[in-house]
């Protein structure tokens, strides 16, 4: 490869190929490196989508994308030590462009990157990219063991892992505490054993979001055939069980276990997340002659009880594309930075900058869940004595935590979401 | 299940060189060993003697050691194009 391109894109993600896909549209030349063997084979996520950015820009996609099921069951629950304390929401509509669904990410990236090459931008996998190149403070292409390949303008898609912005000084190693990591297991468990557990139609399906005392949060997603269920931990708690344990705790708790018995897993998996919101968005994503899209920018949104990062790639590589388009080479590219804040994207990651701090917060994961299955557990073991709400509380409560401090947590969190 | 059982589930192409190097002499005066239970493969364990045993067979390539040692013992890079692990779901 000693070819120039208009633009070299550095990882074969959503962030990557979207950047690819609106240029490719407005005559570049892109090439696209990506260290898997094939778009998709290096990315892990928990296994929901939402619908806008593909509605916009890929007309079609509903008919030929990789669907799994539509999300119409949102759950959210904790897990008590054998029982189970839920909150569910049952959506009626239709999808109608403010839906989500559920998708494996491996197959939605080889799906959209079908898309890509249809418009003639030379994919090329099995690529690791070794370093950035500049020349006179201009980036001006990347090399790649052997090979140098130059470009107009380099675009850094490489996810939430930084090696290469590190590397050139762009962005410092996270901290442990905005980390959390991800582990997940896909199970097949069959079509009809998942709609009759979870209460699904045949294309309906369920997202839930779980807070553990024991290992902190988790997640289960239903496919079509299969379901993935995954546990994510904070590095900076004191965790009670060890990373490389964390999905058997989760598959033995007795009500996951009969959602999935008979179930033969097929795939384990594992990511970093990143978790520090607006604090670890990039000041400066873009310098002369580079964008930086995706989750390596920090353009990832945790609200609390939905993690967006699929979309919010999607757009930062529209935005990106749009940028490069509107700049001339060897130009600083800052006026990808006014794209992503008249999006609104910039505003959404500020509105929700405290999530954070809540969720780094151990007593939400583990003090406030324990109590309030012991409260549950008290309103509904029913004796001869049957005690007032008050009384459970107070017994609950007991040596626990103060009330004033539940009460101050319980502000912090109501303003903050 | 145990984590061997499941790292045989997914799919790796190992490729004959470690693409992370433990700079071992500085775990040696590690008292966190954080990586230990951190890491969701297992690949980091303490022998008899208390001293750590690294392979790299088997990585995630999650990300999460290199981020969590306090030592900066661990030089992490991802393995070379093509190989190490292949995800079919992701
Ligand atoms: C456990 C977990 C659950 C999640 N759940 C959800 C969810 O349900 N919904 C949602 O929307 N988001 C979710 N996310 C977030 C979502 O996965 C990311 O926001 C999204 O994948 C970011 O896209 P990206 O293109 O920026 O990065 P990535 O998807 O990480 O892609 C980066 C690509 O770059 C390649 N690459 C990296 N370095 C190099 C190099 N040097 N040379 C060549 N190639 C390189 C990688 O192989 C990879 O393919 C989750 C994340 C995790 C970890
Ligand atoms: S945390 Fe770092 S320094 Fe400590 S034992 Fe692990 S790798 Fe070595
Ligand atoms: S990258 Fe992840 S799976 Fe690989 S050794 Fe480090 S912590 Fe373990």
């Amino acid at each position: 490869m000693s070819e120039k391109y208009d633009v070299v894109v550095v990882g074969g993600g959503p962030a990557g190929l979207s950047v690819a896909y609106f240029l490719a549209d407005k005559g570049y030349t892109v090439v696209v490196l990506e260290r898997g063997l094939e778009p998709g084979s290096k990315n892990v996520f928990g296994g929901r989508v939402y619908s806008y950015p593909l509605d916009k820009y890929f007309p079609g996609w509903r008919r030929d994308a990789p669907i799994e099921r539509w999300v119409r069951r949102e759950m959210l629950s904790i897990l008590c030590r054998e029982n189970m304390a839920s909150i569910g929401y049952q959506l009626s509509r239709k999808p109608d462009g403010h839906d989500s669904f559920t998708v494996f990410l491996s197959r939605l990236l080889k799906w959209m990157a079908s898309k890509v090459e249809e418009k003639n931008v030379l994919l090329a996998s099995n690529v690791r990219v070794d370093e950035m190149l500049f020349r006179d403070g201009v980036a001006c292409g990347v090399r790649a063991g052997e090979d140098k390949i130059e470009a107009e303008y380099v675009v850094i898609a490489e996810g939430a892992n930084t090696l290469l912005l590190e590397k050139h000084g762009l962005r410092g190693r996270p901290s442990p505490r905005d980390i959390a990591v991800g582990v997940k297991e896909v199970v097949r468990v069959g079509r009809e054993k998942i709609n009759e557990r979870f209460g699904l139609g045949d294309e309906e399906g369920l997202a839930q979001f779980l807070i553990s005392p024991v290992f902190g949060g988790g997640f289960i997603y239903t496919m079509k055939e299969y379901v993935s269920v995954g546990v994510v931990y904070r590095l900076s708690f004191n965790n009670h069980v060890e990373g490389k344990d964390v999905i058997e705790e989760l598959r033995m708790h007795p009500e996951i276990s009969k959602l999935l018995e008979g179930g033969v897993p097929v795939e384990y998996s594992a990511h970093i997340i990143r978790e520090g919101g607006y604090k670890d968005l990039m000041s400066k994503p873009y310098g002369k002659g580079y964008v930086v899209v995706g989750d390596a920018a920090g353009l990832i949104l945790n609200t609390g009880f939905t993690v967006r990062g699929v979309d919010l790639a999607i757009e930062s590589g529209r935005l990106a594309a749009e940028a490069i388009t509107k700049t001339s080479p060897g130009e600083e590219l800052s006026i990808y930075m006014d794209l992503l804040r008249r999006s609104g994207i910039i505003d959404a990651l500020k509105k929700f900058k405290n999530v954070p701090k809540i969720l780094s917060n151990q007593r939400i994961y583990v003090e406030y869940p324990d109590l309030i299955c012991k409260l549950l557990d008290n309103i509904y073991s029913v004796d001869e004595f049957p005690e007032t709400l008050n009384e459970s509380l107070k017994k609950a409560v007991k040596g626990k935590t103060s009330i004033i401090r539940l009460l101050l947590d319980l502000l912090m969190t109501v303003r903050s979401l | 299940m145990s984590v061997e059982e499941r790292l045989a589930l997914t799919k790796f192409e190992v490729h004959s060189e470690p693409h992370i190097i433990l700079r071992t002499e500085k775990c040696k005066t590690c008292s966190f060993k954080i990586c230990v239970s951190s890491c969701p493969a297992g690949l980091y364990t303490l022998n008899e003697s208390g001293e750590i045993q690294f392979t790299y067979e088997g990585c995630l390539e999650c990300g999460t050691c290199r981020i969590v040692c306090p030592e900066n013992a661990i030089e992490w890079n991802y393995p070379p194009g093509g190989f190490g692990v292949q995800y079919k779901f992701g």
